[in-house]
């Protein structure tokens, strides 16, 4: 099955039963997430130009050195989150990395001194911290029908099937930590400069997303 | 490879002008060469290039080459027939990379750009649930097993008619012009790309011809089946034919419309999707 979704794995990396693997797939979203993190490692934010409505005039945001620092240590947290869920073999891990990511989001977005930037924080907080239930609740499905957690083992398709409902709560629980290309359509976040740190929200919710649509295929 | 990957690129950017051509005849005009995005691309390569004042320089620079970089990626997997899964990852990650070059510059039309995008990534769905129904049928994800498995049963195109019209659409939604090109529209002067100039604008015209031709030939290859190389430039052109007289026909959308019409699109795509797998192949 392994084969089919993801290709062929290239390297499987053991830790006892916990372990790492790369396919064509994984690698290609492990390597994305790594390349966004190196960027937002050296990258300084850029100065938003605001234009008045109404008139000419025109006038550039800057963000202080204190929060920068926050927000760029909290966008490189997200990007090693994005990139351990990419390449773990195990549901649980991944469920405990998409959290971090909800975290870490949330991080990024609330550092901002706005109080419409953080009104969005609060409320992408509350819905990540609600995606929680059905995440964990997901994954508990998972052990208590299969008696295992090991997306491998899973793969092998001779544990018993994943009932649906097991599946759409994993699939909530990502949509709900990660929800950047949902939410983007309300929130306020984009009045804030800083585009490599909020790069890195989009992108760790899209990268979650794909890697949960291979594992709710699997089993 | 790199041989094929340049003819692609110059093959996708001439069909891009043969989609800018049809439309200004349907609309009474005449309509730039077919050559001319060939030669837009070119022109950039060779002008003035800067990176404005108010950029975030690496992340200016960076999307650029992350652009070329994950369609060469796609292009490899076409050719090598691999999982059609990873082309989809990275059509969706071009979303990730449109708002990159929105936001990187600090200006407000590339700002406004970059978020129309991100919100109309409600596109991409209806493409997992045709992928979902054609591995109901074809049980791989290979783009080589899908076009063995049409060689035996026939195209997919007759089988799952309705996950073709959704690819369709998808692909509908990355032509210029086009009803749900809300990332590239008039108001925003040209949205996400306004501040990437010369060398830069270059790269993305690379981008885009290439990213033309994968789409293209990665639903040709899923819905019709095999081809050879001349019928394969001959689907193509036909493909974008039909393209532009649904971008030249078409206003386009308000955000609003667009991502509205797109998530009932969802809806019925995951409707279809649920009657594959409860009633046809239960």
């Amino acid at each position: 099955m392994i084969n089919l979704i993801g290709g062929v794995p290239l390297y499987v990396l053991e830790f006892g039963d916990e372990l790492v693997y790369f396919t064509p797939y994984t690698i290609t979203l492990f390597l994305l997430a790594l390349t966004f993190t190196v960027l937002v490692l050296i990258s300084r934010p850029e100065k938003q130009v605001d234009i008045a409505f109404g008139g000419d005039a025109y006038r550039t945001k800057e963000i202080s050195v204190s929060e920068m620092r926050f927000r760029r240590f909290m966008a490189i947290a997200c990007g090693l989150a994005t990139m351990g869920a990419m390449v773990t073999g195990d549901i649980f891990n991944f469920t405990l990395f998409t959290a971090m990511v909800g975290i870490t989001n949330v991080g990024i977005v609330a550092a901002v001194k706005s109080l419409h930037v953080q009104d969005a924080a609060y409320q992408y907080g509350l819905v990540a911290l609600a995606a929680t239930v059905p995440l964990f609740a997901g994954a508990a499905i998972y052990a208590a029908v299969t008696g295992s957690l090991s997306m491998i083992e899973l793969m092998k398709g001779t544990l018993p099937a994943v009932p649906l409902i097991a599946k759409g709560m994993l699939m909530l629980g990502v949509i709900g930590e990660g929800m950047a290309p949902f939410y983007a359509a309300k929130a306020e976040m984009f009045r804030a400069p800083g585009a490599p740190y909020v790069i890195m929200c989009s992108l760790s919710s899209l990268l979650l997303f794909l890697r949960v649509v291979e594992i709710v295929m699997l089993g | 490879m790199i041989a094929e990957l340049i003819l692609a690129t110059f093959f996708g950017l001439l069909l891009l002008g043969i989609h800018r051509k049809i439309i200004a005849r349907i609309q009474r005009r005449p309509g730039p060469p077919i050559w001319q995005e060939i030669l837009h691309m070119l022109k950039f390569s060779f002008k003035t290039t800067w990176i404005p004042k108010t950029a975030t320089p690496v992340l200016f620079v960076g999307v650029v080459l992350i652009a070329i970089g994950i369609w060469t990626a796609a292009f490899y997997i076409l050719v090598s027939g691999g999982s059609i899964l990873v082309i989809l990852g990275i059509y969706m990650l071009h979303k990730i990379v449109e708002h990159g070059f929105g936001l990187s510059s600090g200006s407000p039309y590339g700002k406004y750009g970059g978020v129309r995008s991100v919100i109309s990534a409600a596109s991409e769905i209806p493409l997992f649930v045709s992928v979902a129904v054609i591995a109901v049928y074809t049980h791989s994800l290979d783009l080589s097993a899908i076009m063995q498995y049409q060689q035996v049963h026939g195209p997919l195109l007759i089988i799952a008619f309705p996950a073709a019209c959704a690819m369709f659409l998808v692909i509908l939604s990355k032509m210029p012009f086009g009803p749900f090109s809300i990332v590239e529209a008039k108001e925003l002067v040209s949205g996400y790309k306004t501040e990437h100039f010369g060398i830069w604008r270059a790269g993305l015209e690379i981008c885009n011809g290439l990213k033309t031709f994968v789409l293209l030939a990665v639903f040709l290859a899923v819905f019709i089946g095999p081809l050879s190389l001349p019928w394969l430039l001959v689907g193509m052109i036909l493909l974008i034919v039909i393209l532009a007289f649904a971008c030249a026909l078409t206003p386009m959308m308000s955000p609003f419309d667009s991502v509205t019409i797109q998530m009932l699109v969802t809806a019925l795509m995951l409707v279809y999707a649920a009657i594959v797998l409860l009633v046809v192949h239960p």
